[in-house]
């Protein structure tokens, strides 16, 4: 079997699957892509009023649905519900996770498996799903993994949280191997939001942060969606990347 | 649950700071920057209650961000011990 790369351009992505996609990155993200009319499924352990809202304004482009990331079989079958409402995915945005905020020696065990249970095995075996059905049907498609700075760089209280990140980083650069240019397949990696996860650095950390950033403030999601979205649609060749979107604050 | 009492985990305390050659002054109100009881040495009094206990202590980060004083760390544990 020749493992000569496919030379066809993978085209824009027209349904999107977006992990997470209820608050905060995730459902800017989700509000991008509908503005920029793009067929959105999205789902969340929670269902939020505003992701509720976007599915109402735009019936017939957003499939919603409320669905723990790590439930397979339950994601097997958003999965279906979004071919029949929307068509087949041809891109997906794995951004659903959790975050943490102890020291390693303080996190317990079943703390530990959770927080990788949720941010690496879960996003594995979505993307999984996904690709299966994609290759299936012969479809290219676009893969974009949210992970963070934590995974290049170290952060106290966020050890767990840190390798999931890295571990997404790892996989985005050999699975845009293994996919040989019939999907393009690269990584976003925030640096640290003003709200939400940074809580966990407490405002003496994030004080530093800012200071150290040539840019003079936290990334904001409103950055990071423009690159989410090139990502997702334009033609760029970029493959098995990760993105660092944080200011230079890491550089 | 073994609980240690406030006074027990002063005494480990005590120890921690002793084996750097420094000591626990007997004001309860002293400044934890003043006697140089950093983040680590917090959690190996942690560690250092949790063998007395058998018992493993877990507490997210944030609460630790408000632990100023060595009465802070003591009213933290013995808190811990109880949940």
């Amino acid at each position: 079997m020749s493992d000569l790369a496919d030379t066809q351009l993978v085209p824009p992505s027209s349904v999107v699957l977006v992990s997470g996609g209820s608050r905060g990155l995730g459902l800017a993200i989700v509000t991008d892509l509908l503005d920029h009319g793009v067929r959105v499924a999205a789902f969340a352990r929670t269902v939020t009023p505003e992701l509720e809202k976007l599915a109402a304004e735009h019936p017939d482009r957003v499939h919603v649905g409320s669905v723990d990331v790590t439930d397979l079989r339950a994601a097997q079958g958003f999965v279906r519900e979004v071919e029949q409402r929307l068509g087949p995915i041809d891109g997906i945005v794995n951004n659903a996770a959790v975050g943490q905020d102890s020291l390693h020696v303080h996190t317990s065990t079943d703390d530990i498996a959770r927080i990788i249970e949720t941010n690496l095995t879960a996003p594995l075996q979505l993307t999984r799903l996904v690709i299966r059905r994609m290759l299936g049907k012969g479809l290219r498609g676009r893969i974009v993994n949210i992970t963070s700075i934590c995974a290049q760089r170290g952060f106290p209280g966020l050890v767990a949280y840190s390798a999931t990140k890295g571990g997404m980083d790892a996989a985005t650069r050999s699975l845009a191997r293994e996919l040989g240019g019939r999907m393009l397949v690269n990584a976003v990696a925030p640096g640290f939001f003003a709200s939400e996860m940074s809580a966990v650095l407490g405002p003496t950390q994030l004080d530093q942060i800012v200071r150290r950033t040539p840019t003079g403030h936290l990334t904001e999601p409103v950055e990071v969606v423009p690159v989410v979205r090139m990502l997702l649609r334009e033609h760029t060749n970029i493959n098995g990347q990760v993105i660092v979107v944080d200011g230079a604050a890491s550089i | 649950m073994n609980e240690l009492s406030r006074a027990q985990i002063r005494d480990l305390m005590a120890q921690v700071l002793k084996n750097q050659d420094k000591e626990l002054p007997a004001d309860d109100g002293a400044q934890l920057r003043e006697i140089g009881f950093r983040s680590l040495d917090f959690s190996e009094l942690a560690l250092r209650v949790e063998d007395e206990t058998g018992e493993e202590l877990n507490f997210d980060a944030p609460g630790l961000r408000r632990i100023a004083t060595v009465s802070d760390v003591l009213d933290f544990l013995v808190e811990l011990q109880q949940q």
